[in-house]
């Protein structure tokens, strides 16, 4: 039951050495041993999608991974995406502000990491993928009608400046 | 002094508003994107301890014996808490009506699963759970009561035994000439309504961090808490403390809809902390016990309901026998949302005469608290579900029969004859515009040719009064007297001109903080990010409740109006003994104090507010140095209600009408919203972007409650739901893009013209998808009349199926 492990892994481009315990949550090292803790947990099985996480930049669910799984990982949470000199918010981050999608705002970490994933590998997806990309995450605030435009509006302000 | 609260914009001290009613960001939003906001769960204290708690498996057993003695000797556990220790030092929850309250621990005997029996203190959660697994408890298992026929039962098992009876409350209201009107009908038309239990599910689940001072005898608990003024109260009943020894801090919340609060894990963790020395104790609720035990089931009602119909259409008359599963208790207040629909009983309609008969039954069912809407989703499902069938019967378009029943925009205020008064609206106007916005005519046409095609298409146009701007005066018959629900700010000037505002409440997800630093910035006369907005804990907030009946964002704007009239009044004092004139030869206009003769003569907020806090020889007499101003608003003009609970309740009637297309498919019974268009009228919108969202929000819980969500128990009283693979909540899939426009009646008395809008489109779409699904079975001669309308429900009753 307390068998204890030593890990490494990174943390938003920083380096972690922590022995846990093998039964620790990905989700609880992170927000309770790293002290990061906009990695939200919702509902501790997998479900609500608002704890996720990039392993490797794939898309996880911190609650259902233990933290000795991501030995060796390169870990990115919500915290990696502001501008650490400046504070700037990330576009997909400012894209939420300025399109409302977000009302508690608890579940929006995971949106915003999924949103991440998917603009990384399709920068310009349709309604519908955007929709089969966000699918796994619950939202009870907005009605994902402004989580939708925020994500439209991410994706056109990064292609802009990418043609620039 | 005379404190002028705007009732209309063009009344700020502004040449022109410039955020108040546009969709301006949200201050709250930067550290909500960035992940660093301090919900309870990123708090931790020195020395804190983690709550676990062992929960009951049976719906109702005798508690026989517990045995602790091996979580006790676990390295790490601190301490277990037990009935035994509840009974020495607490009482029961205070209820509506009272008595049917339970101990935060069970004591004696258990009425629920998942109803706490023993919890523990440890020095993580982890060691907390593994201590829970030795606990041993013994049981008599009893006979459930299952359901409210069981608990009308002659000779049913007893869910509290010293009430003598499972009725909790028993009465009816008559309004009007209820009989006369239902004798002389031309058409009675009548049906039986199911609406199966839903809850509010916020993303967060209820969490805590308890601290008992040993020395001082005082309580402090950090949360997610939604009215903490009420909480501390409740708690300082419960425990047993003085009031002011119970002081509240409201973490931001994760969404609420109603009963985020926690009462019980609260308690738990305070306790555990006394009996810890005074470590604090964190409780963090998980999913499957919000979902088996939280705060927010709801709505567990059996419907029997009828209106009367003159051969014209007329409405005069609307009868509802309520039977409200309550579940074990009405700890959550679930009483106080049968008695909501009093507030706007007959909806958009000038009917003359109704009769509400009202049963609130306890059963072993977990108990109901508040959820989003508070009552009046089913109830308005209900009447607008009969307004279709007449208007089946009839042979009369929908949309026909409401338009020639709606009160008449010449009539308000108009008094409904459940007692509330209407303050304003148009509904002719919402009708039209959603018809013209939704193509009304051609969504038919494409009905038609899709009945000729066998597919199963139904269209609804619904209408609904939303009452906004709860007041106690409402619940009085359920047990709540009072009259006036206030809500304090505190607004004050620094030395260099920036403004804070100190309110009672925090952050929910409605997007109060950026209304509050609107209203405030558009009357000052600065900049948004000149205002910060913060929490004041209870031992120093003023008079408050926070979020609750579709009011805050109503009631804030008032607080901080009246504030700010009084800092007005201040202001021009001090600038008239600068100046040598008198008070009322200056205005405050545009962020200045000027001479309304000279405007060019004048001084900015700052300059006052820095003239006042250093040179306090330059003040008039009776003027304190301080550039601050609390006020306490309530709704104006509210009164007692009469036996028959009719008063002037709820300040404010915004009204929508949601036009909605859906297809049901045959062969699986899942039901696919082709298109959904929402008209609503809530009177000045103070901030567009919240209003949408808080439509598009209520929407998307509307389509769980009338399709997906249940709270399933089997026969025996057990929960068939404890996770989201059970409880199935809406995913971008389901949610339909609605389209959206909006007329603007103001209100004449609420602040800036403002109505509630929180909770028009939750009791709105159930009732629209229902009578939707309806139209499309028509032809068919079927009726679906239970909700969640989910496949299988829909596929039963398809495929001649009966049962669940």
């Amino acid at each position: 039951m307390s068998t204890r492990k030593t890990i490494r892994l990174t943390v938003n481009g920083k380096p972690y050495e922590r022995e846990v315990e093998a039964r620790l949550t990905l989700a609880d090292f992170i927000r309770h041993e790293l002290h990061l803790g906009g990695t939200h947990v919702g509902c501790e099985h997998g479900i609500c999608g608002a704890c996720t996480i990039l392993i490797d930049g794939s898309s996880a669910r911190a609650c259902l991974t233990l933290a000795v799984q991501a030995d060796g990982a390169s870990i990115t949470t919500i915290e990696g995406l502001r501008n650490r000199e400046t504070g700037q918010l990330h576009p997909i981050q400012q894209a939420f502000v300025d399109a409302h999608g977000l009302q508690c705002g608890f579940c929006t970490p995971g949106f915003i990491m999924t949103t991440l994933e998917l603009l990384g590998e399709n920068p310009d997806p349709t309604d519908e993928e955007i929709k089969e990309a966000l699918g796994g995450n619950l939202c009870r605030c907005t009605g994902y009608q402004s989580i939708l435009d925020s994500v439209r509006l991410a994706a056109s302000r990064i292609n802009t400046a990418t043609a620039a | 002094m005379a404190i002028d609260i705007p009732t209309r914009t063009d009344q700020l001290p502004t040449s022109a508003t410039r955020f108040i009613g546009k969709a301006v960001n949200r201050i709250e939003d930067p550290a909500l994107v960035s992940g660093t906001v301090e919900f309870i769960d990123n708090l931790s204290l020195p020395g804190m301890l983690h709550c676990a708690i062992l929960r009951s498996p049976h719906p109702h057993a005798r508690i026989t014996a517990i045995d602790a003695s091996a979580a006790l000797e676990l390295p790490g556990v601190e301490a277990v808490l037990t009935g035994e220790d509840v009974e020495r030092w607490c009482d029961p929850c205070f209820t509506a009506p009272e008595g049917w309250g339970n101990y935060c621990l069970a004591v004696g005997k258990v009425r629920f699963v998942g109803e706490p029996v023993v919890a523990v203190a440890a020095s993580s959660r982890y060691i907390a759970e593994d201590a829970l697994e030795l606990i041993q408890v013994e049981y008599e298992v009893l006979d459930p009561v299952a359901n409210p026929d069981e608990a009308m039962a002659s000779g049913a098992p007893l869910v509290f035994e010293n009430r003598g009876t499972n009725v909790i409350q028993s009465r009816t209201y008559t309004w009007g000439e209820v009989d006369r009107v239902f004798a002389e009908a031309d058409r009675v038309v009548s049906r039986q309504f199911r609406w199966n239990r839903v809850g509010a599910n916020p993303t967060e689940t209820f969490g805590c961090i308890c601290q008992w001072d040993l020395a001082d005898n005082s309580l402090t608990c950090r949360g997610a808490y939604q009215t903490p003024r009420f909480m501390a109260i409740g708690r300082a009943a419960s425990l047993r403390l003085p009031a002011n020894k119970v002081k509240i801090i409201s973490h931001a919340q994760g969404g609420g809809f109603g009963g985020k609060g926690g009462p019980r894990g609260t308690d738990i963790a305070a306790l555990l902390s006394r009996k810890c020395d005074g470590r604090p104790v964190k409780y963090i609720e998980d999913r499957m016990e919000y979902l088996l035990a939280g705060g927010g089931q709801s709505w567990d009602r059996y419907y029997d309901a009828a209106i009367a119909l003159k051969a014209d259409g007329t409405v005069t008359g609307f009868k509802v026998r309520l039977v409200d599963d309550q579940g074990a208790g009405a700890e959550g207040y679930g009483t106080i949302s049968a008695a909501k629909p009093l507030a706007a009983f007959t909806g958009n309609y000038r009917i003359e005469a109704a009769f509400y008969d009202l049963t609130l039954v306890a059963t072993n069912r977990a108990p109901t608290y508040p959820y989003r809407g508070y009552g009046p989703p089913p109830h308005n499902l209900v009447l607008e579900s009969l307004m279709d069938v007449a208007a089946r019967e009839l042979a009369l378009d929908p949309a026909e029969l409401r338009r020639r029943n709606y009160i008449g925009p010449e009539q308000f205020p108009y008094t409904v004859p459940s007692g509330n008064e209407y303050d304003s609206g148009n509904y002719a106007a919402v009708l039209d515009r959603v018809l013209e916005l939704s193509d009304y005519k051609a969504l038919r046409e494409s009905q038609a040719k899709a009945r000729a095609e066998g597919r199963l298409v139904g269209i609804a146009v619904v209408s609904t009064v939303e009452p906004g701007v709860f007041d106690w005066n409402a619940y009085a018959t359920v047990g709540v007297p009072g009259v006036g629900v206030p809500e304090g700010v505190k607004v004050a000037v620094d030395v260099f001109g920036n403004i804070t505002v100190a309110i009672g409440f925090n952050l929910q997800g409605q997007g109060q903080f950026t209304v509050a630093a609107q209203v405030v910035a558009d009357y000052l006369g600065v900049e948004m990010n000149a205002v910060k907005v913060t929490t004041a804990s209870t031992d120093v907030a003023l008079p408050h409740f926070g979020q609750g009946g579709s009011r805050l964002g109503v009631a804030v704007t008032g607080a901080i109006l009246g504030a700010c009239d009084k800092l007005r009044q201040t202001f021009c004092r001090v600038v008239a003994h600068v100046m040598q004139t008198e008070p009322d030869q200056v205005e405050l206009m545009n962020g200045r104090l000027q001479l309304k003769a000279a405007p060019a003569h004048g001084m900015t907020i700052a300059e006052v507010a820095g003239l006042m806090l250093s040179r306090s020889d330059l003040l008039p007499p009776g003027v304190e140095p301080c550039p601050e101003a609390t006020f306490v608003w309530v709704s104006p003009n509210r009164n007692l209600p009469d036996d028959q609970g009719r008063c002037r309740s709820y300040l404010t009637a915004a009204a929508a009408t949601h036009v909605v297309q859906v297809e049901i498919d045959r062969d699986t019974g899942q039901v696919k919203i082709l298109g959904y268009y929402i008209v609503d009228d809530c009177g000045t919108r103070l901030n567009p972007a919240n209003v949408e969202g808080q439509l598009q929000g209520g929407v998307a819980q509307g389509v769980g409650a009338a399709l997906y969500e249940e709270y399933v128990y089997d026969p025996q009283c057990q929960p068939l739901v404890s996770t989201f693979v059970d409880y199935l909540m809406p995913t971008i899939h389901e949610v339909p893009m609605t389209v959206k426009d909006h007329i603007v009646t103001p209100s004449p008395i609420a602040p800036l013209g403002a109505k509630g809008c929180g909770e028009g489109a939750i009791h709105t779409t159930p009732a629209a998808l229902l009578c939707a699904i309806n139209d499309a079975l028509a032809p068919l001669g079927l009726e679906c009349r239970e909700t969640p309308a989910s496949p299988r429900r829909l596929w039963n009753l398809l495929h001649g199926q009966h049962g669940h």
